[in-house]
This record gives structure tokens, sequence and C-alpha cells, in this order.
């Protein structure tokens, strides 16, 4: 356990002293979102709704994308310069290793939401209840993991090249046909249809029907859930299929 | 002697080639091990057996009597290994506190500074911007940091300037004589020959010569006598003299190669067939090297 804090704290500054992460996740975030409300989509019927529910968007688009692109390029990363080699030579079990990186990685996401959501109720004014504030902020933490379990799985790709590309075509991908980034309504039905199958959706979801006074639907979550496990099982299996290369 | 590592007919085959072919040694408690060879010859691959990083395909490997990669196991070894980037946007102290805190009776900072020649300069640079030198000084600390009972150096030297090999053969001879075991691959005979107490001679993924580095010349040398000759002496009167392995008749001098220079020296001029001059050469310890290992390529 001591371990485990030791190496989540190191996994925090890291990501913070990531010029990446603040920009990507922090920065661009909060570039979209005066842009998505206050330039364009300006003649909304309910423009404070809309506020509300593109900040849930935003917020979650950050957390998706750090979960998917810091977490898992990192990992391949320090796979392919030999520190997770020396580490494995260390007392530190694998397993505190990349709980450490996940537990890192959500506690710097509880500052991403509250610093997205703080900038929400500066720029645009958005008023909401403390329940709603908080219960979507922890919607928003907590149905990150299977995007966490996705950047494990990306993690266990060779090279940093292609995990690069592959999460950047995957995050902006599950983006756009979420409904992160414009509502579904905008989307050709043919990707509406597809997009309410894929995770990104459900993530984006749950968050819209909080602030709108709903809990999350089950189907969200029975979806988020699937897709946990999913990305998780094929992270172990791809694994042990490395591990049992390398005898 | 403490046995702190047994490896008994350890083998490691990488698609149908055999890389480690069942070496079996042991090494104890202070010892100086050099695992020599050329290089692709199954060092790294060891290694990497005794750490846990691979599997073998037979035989086993016990460290303090735990398997390789096992907690236990990992708890006792500090280890170095190539191309190991730090990590980054890291400062080296928060690295070493970091893997220090993974072991229980971790190596006090100032001793790591002490021993590896960082200064608390360093301590406070972001590992990305260190220096070669100063990223290698940072990976012996790595190795130190949990004060373990057995180190591990793949190639510790590689780009290390002049200076900086001898201090740290000079650290490490200290950390044995405190009674830590160290073990570690080079590609350079003239280093296992200054540092080890111990050499274990690989080539080809077997074991060829293990023991103290006057045992492993000796065994590699090329050892010769020669001398004039007044007149011709037939060369079956040579051959006839003991522990001959081979003879260079030129027109000058007669050149025997031998494994007992005594024996051969006194059985010659009790043979009194007029030799004279008589020199006894030792040979060069690189040739013999460069020799053997070629040979040994040849058999194969």
């Amino acid at each position: 356990m001591k371990l485990f804090l030791l190496q989540t704290r190191s996994e925090i500054k890291r990501i913070f002293r990531n010029p990446y992460f603040v920009f990507w996740s922090l920065f661009m975030p909060l570039v979209f979102y005066f842009v998505f409300t206050n330039v364009f989509n300006t003649d909304m019927p309910d423009q404070g709704l809309w506020d509300a529910h593109f900040l849930m968007s935003i917020a979650a688009f950050s957390v998706m994308g750090s979960s998917i692109m810091t977490l898992g390029i990192r990992l391949v990363e320090e796979r392919t310069q030999g520190w997770s080699i020396y580490l494995s030579t260390t007392p530190l079990p694998p397993a505190a290793y990349f709980a450490s990186k996940m537990a890192g990685q959500s506690a710097v996401h509880v500052f991403s939401i509250l610093f997205i959501f703080f900038a929400g109720y500066l720029i645009n004014g958005v008023r909401l209840s403390p329940a709603e504030w908080v219960l979507g902020g922890v919607w928003i933490l907590l149905a990150s993991l299977p995007f966490l379990a996705l950047g494990v799985l990306i993690g266990a790709m060779r090279r940093v090249d292609t995990a690069s590309g592959v999460s950047n075509l995957i995050y902006l991908g599950l983006a756009i046909t979420g409904g992160m980034w414009m509502p579904m309504e905008v989307l050709p039905e043919m990707l509406q249809a597809v997009g309410k199958w894929l995770p990104a959706y459900s993530y984006g979801n749950g968050a819209w029907e909080i602030i709108r006074g709903h809990a999350p639907e089950w189907r969200d979550m029975a979806i988020l859930t699937a897709y946990l496990l999913l990305f998780m099982a094929l992270a172990i299996l791809i694994r042990n299929r490395q591990e049992a290369m390398r005898t | 002697m403490e046995p702190v590592l047994n490896v008994d007919r350890i083998t490691k085959r990488f698609k149908g080639m055999t890389a480690v072919d069942g070496v079996s040694f042991s090494v104890g408690r202070g010892e100086v091990a050099a695992i020599l060879g050329p290089n692709g010859t199954g060092k790294s691959t060891t290694m990497h057996m005794l750490l846990g990083l691979l599997k073998p395909d037979g035989g086993s490997a016990e460290l303090f009597g735990n398997a390789p990669g096992s907690k236990e196991a990992r708890e006792r070894i500090g280890v170095m290994l190539q191309d190991v980037s730090l990590m980054d946007a890291m400062k080296v102290r928060e690295v070493l506190e970091l893997i220090r805190g993974y072991y229980r009776n971790p190596m006090p900072l100032r001793d790591l500074l002490r021993l590896t020649g960082l200064s608390e300069e360093d301590l406070k640079k972001r590992a990305e911007k260190l220096s070669g030198g100063q990223k290698r000084r940072v990976s012996f600390a790595l190795a130190l940091a949990g004060d373990p009972d057995l180190l591990f150096f793949d190639e510790p030297t590689v780009g290390m300037d002049v200076g900086a090999r001898a201090r740290f053969w000079t650290t490490v001879k200290d950390l044995a004589a405190q009674g830590k075991t160290v073990i570690f691959s080079t590609h350079y005979l003239q280093e296992a020959d200054d540092v080890a107490s111990r050499i274990l001679l690989f080539n080809r993924g077997r074991l060829i010569a293990d023991g103290s580095p006057a045992q492993v010349k000796g065994q590699l040398l090329r050892k010769t006598v020669s001398f004039k000759l007044p007149d011709k002496v037939s060369a079956e009167r040579l051959r006839s003299l003991p522990n001959v392995l081979s003879m260079d008749l030129g027109m000058e001098r007669i050149e025997l190669v031998t494994d007992d220079t005594d024996r051969l020296l006194y059985a010659l001029v009790t043979a009194d067939i007029g030799a004279s001059d008589i020199t006894i050469g030792q040979g060069r310890l690189e040739d013999a090297f460069t020799e053997l290992t070629r040979t040994e390529e040849g058999v194969v």
C-alpha cells in the first residue's frame, strides 16, 4: 500500500509536468468550450441548458482524452525505454505499477473536472444545483474507467508512434460519434445509430441526464460496464501473450 | 563460502537457436564475478534469466534460495541494465526517493551520493536534462538504492570515460569488501582481469571456463618455449618431449607451445640436444582471448 501511494504521487507530479497534458486536457477543452458556446451555437433555444450541456461534454471529452492518450502513450514509452523493465527487477509489484498509473490519472482528472467546471461557471455563468455539480463530476470521474482500460490496452502497443496515432484516431472518433462536440442529432443518422453503441455517447449521456435533473440511464451504465470488461479482458489477454513471448 | 547465486544447467532458446546452453555455476558472498565473452554470446540472456526478465527453457537458478523474479529475490538485488532511460519529468532526487521507498532498508541518500559521485546539484535536475555520464551515475545509484546484497551490472562501463570507469570499479571493489556480491558482464578481458575475483567465460552460449582470473588466463594462454639448436634434430625427437602441444620449426628458432613450461624446460635441458638461448613466452592475453573465441566458433 505504501508503495502504491508513493508511486501514485509520482505519477500525479509527472502528469502535471507534461506539457502535452496541460495543453490537450486543460487548455484545448477550454478553447473548444468557449468557441462552441460563444461563437457558434449562440442561437440555441435554451442557451443556459446548452451551456451546461456542453460543459459536461467538454469535461468528459478532456477526461476521456487523458485516459486514453496520456496513460496509453506513457505506458508504451516506459516499456520501449526500458524503464518498466528496470522496475520489474525492483520489489514494486506489477499490479501496483498499473494501479498507481490509473489512480494517479484519476486524481489528475478530479483536478481537470474542477478546473473545467469552474471555467464554465466563470465564462458562461453556468449555474447548477450543488447536487448536479457534484454528481456530474463524480459521474465523469467514475465512468471514465472504460477509457482508462482502453488506455492500458493502447499501452500494450510496441511503438510510441503507433500508439499515439491510434489513440488520437480513437479519441477524436469517439468524441465526434459520442456527441461531445456537437449534439448527436446533428450527425448523419447512420453515425448516430453506431455512435449510440460506442462508449463515448453513454459516457456523455450520463452527465447530460444529471444536469437535466435525471439519473443516468441503466442502458448507459450497462454499455460502459460492458466496454470496461471488454477492454480489461483484452488488455490482460494481450499482456499475458506478451509475457509468454518472452519465455 | 555462503552461496548467493546458484545456476543449474540453465538453457534458453530463441526460435530454435540455443542462446544459452546448459550453463551451471554458483557465486558466493563477496565475490565479484565477471561474465566475460564476445558480443552475442549469451551474457545478457543469462543475466536476464537471473533477474526473472526471461524464463529459461531448461534448468533453473536460485538467488538466496529464491526463484529469479520472486519478491524475495527482488528485495535483495540491485540492477543496472543497458539502455534504460530514466523516468522523465522527475527530478533525480524524486526518482531516487521513489525507488528507495520500494525497499525495506534503503541506503541513505548521502551514501548514494558518496558512492556514485552524484552531487547535490545533480539531485535538483530533471532526469531528461542529464548528460550521459550523469545518467550512468543515477542508474548506479538506482541499483544501490535498496542497499542490496547482490548487484547485477550489464555492461556497466559502456559509455563511461576513463575517470568514471576507474571510479566505478573502485566503488564496486569497496562494496564487495563490505560483503556485497557483484555480477557484471563485459566483453573486455582486461576489465574482467582487473576487477573480478572470478571469471565466467562464455562463448556461443556455453560456459567454457570458470575460475579466478589467473586460472582462466592460464587456460587461455599459449605458453611457449623457444630456443636455437646447433644442428637439425629431427622433429620426431622434439615431439617426444613432454607437454608439447604444437611446434613451429623456424629457420632461426624453434618454438614449442606447451601447457607446462616447467616440465618441458627440464626435459629439454636433460635431453642434451644443445638447445641454447632458451626463452619462455607467456603470449598475449588479448590474443589468446580472441584466438580462443575464434576456434570455439569453428567447432560449433
